[in-house]
């Protein structure tokens, strides 16, 4: 029973050491998201793979949620917080509709989301998000994010475990010059929709091919002035 | 007074209530901002400011203990076009193509009634609003006790120099 009052003593005189955590509040469900942008549509896409460690979960899980009716946003990660992320913007913008009388327009999403993201700063979301649509003038625009919300527009971009594999592809075949040339040019693609969507078919295929997260589906979302269309690929399950 | 870029006030009553309704506005508008990367639309900030007049302010500290005493023409361009918003201390709202407030709004609503056109342009507008206000104002209009602002797109309060412009015109 003496012994009670003797731990606390060695305890104040050896420095405390944290035994390595067993557990983590996040988990990787991996997977990889694409978009690309149009003159006047925008393409998203994401593999239907939900993995955990070198399991698979699910052959087919959506990563992509459509926010308004021009506004697609793919997200790999940690797919809880990825729900919880989708679930919050869905109830800010239900909540602007009624206040506005009107959608978000996808640029206004776009600083929404970053803002959303960095509001958990200290916590963070584990979601690499792309943001994908139309904005209000009806041409194709990407935004793509870190995981606390710092965000750009672009042409194009990837996000997930595949994207080191299909960015310098897109880098490749999209980047039309630096984007250091004046006058600012222009962030879309001069691809048509029907090239863009067989580009990105063609490069989660190859992803496919080395990442492991990767595979078993594509879904694919096109955003244009008739509305949004979705098609489906397989992808190698192995 | 500026709202924002893009929207202006003027106010009728108890001026300083006005201020607090203002202020209101530049931030609800800066804050609209900040989460949207996009301009306020001029109905939701007047509907901002129409709410903080029902509640007579914000908070446990804030809050006052009457109903702001104040009239306000809200102005404004958005997506809309160029729009006009006309508030009482009730929290009501009506969007207006003209209108007068104050002591002699009566006689000014009713100059407005009898000139306003759809299609006027700037200079017009112009000199109706000064031309309205000569009629109600006890004394003479000059560029020192007068003051204009437009928003054409953007805010922009008249210098004495544009003022004196318009008096010309009268």
């Amino acid at each position: 029973m003496s012994m009670m009052f003797a731990p606390r003593l060695t305890e104040a005189a050896a420095p405390t050491t944290h035994a390595a955590p067993t557990w983590s509040p996040y988990d990787n469900n991996g997977g990889t998201c694409v978009a690309i942008a149009g003159e006047d549509y925008c393409v998203i896409a994401a593999d239907t793979r939900m993995s955990t460690g070198f399991s698979i979960l699910t052959r087919n899980y959506s990563k992509i949620h459509q926010i308004t009716d021009k506004s697609v946003l793919a997200s790999s990660g940690f797919q809880a917080d990825i729900r919880a992320l989708q679930k919050n913007l869905d109830a800010r913008h239900q909540i602007y509709q009624h206040q506005h009388s009107k959608q978000m327009s996808c640029p206004a999403m776009a600083q929404l989301l970053s803002n959303t993201l960095y509001y958990k700063r200290f916590f963070p979301y584990y979601a690499f998000n792309v943001l994908g649509g139309l904005d209000s003038e009806g041409r194709g625009c990407v935004y793509t994010y870190d995981a606390v919300g710092s965000y750009e527009r672009s042409g194009y971009s990837s996000q997930g475990t595949g994207m080191q594999l299909i960015m310098p592809v897109l880098d490749n075949q999209l980047k039309s010059a630096s984007p250091l040339v004046l006058p600012l040019r222009q962030s879309t693609t001069p691809l048509s929709e029907v090239e863009a969507v067989d580009l990105v078919k063609d490069t989660f295929a190859s992803a496919a091919e080395r990442d492991i997260y990767t595979g078993d589906g594509v879904e694919i979302v096109i955003v244009n002035r008739d509305g949004i269309r979705h098609e489906l690929m397989d992808l190698k399950r192995d | 007074m500026e709202i924002d870029e893009h929207i202006g006030c003027a106010m009728s009553g108890l001026t300083a209530d006005a201020r607090t309704l203002v202020e209101h506005g530049r931030v609800e508008t800066q804050n609209h901002r900040f989460s949207y990367n996009e301009p306020m639309s001029v109905e939701s900030t007047t509907q901002a400011l129409c709410d903080l007049a029902l509640r007579f302010g914000e908070g446990d500290e804030e809050s006052m203990s009457r109903p702001f005493g104040v009239s306000l023409l809200i102005a404004g361009h958005d997506d809309n076009g160029p729009c006009l918003y006309h508030t009482d201390p009730s929290g009501t709202f009506w969007q207006c193509n003209a209108k007068a407030i104050g002591s002699g709004s009566e006689g000014a609503d009713t100059a407005l009634q009898e000139h306003y056109d759809l299609n006027m342009t700037l200079e017009e507008a112009e000199t109706l609003a000064l031309s309205t206000l000569k009629q109600v104002m006890e004394e003479k209009v000059t560029s020192s006790n007068v003051d204009i602002a437009k928003v054409a797109p953007t805010y922009h309060l008249y210098t004495p120099q544009e003022v004196e412009a318009v008096i010309q015109r009268l």
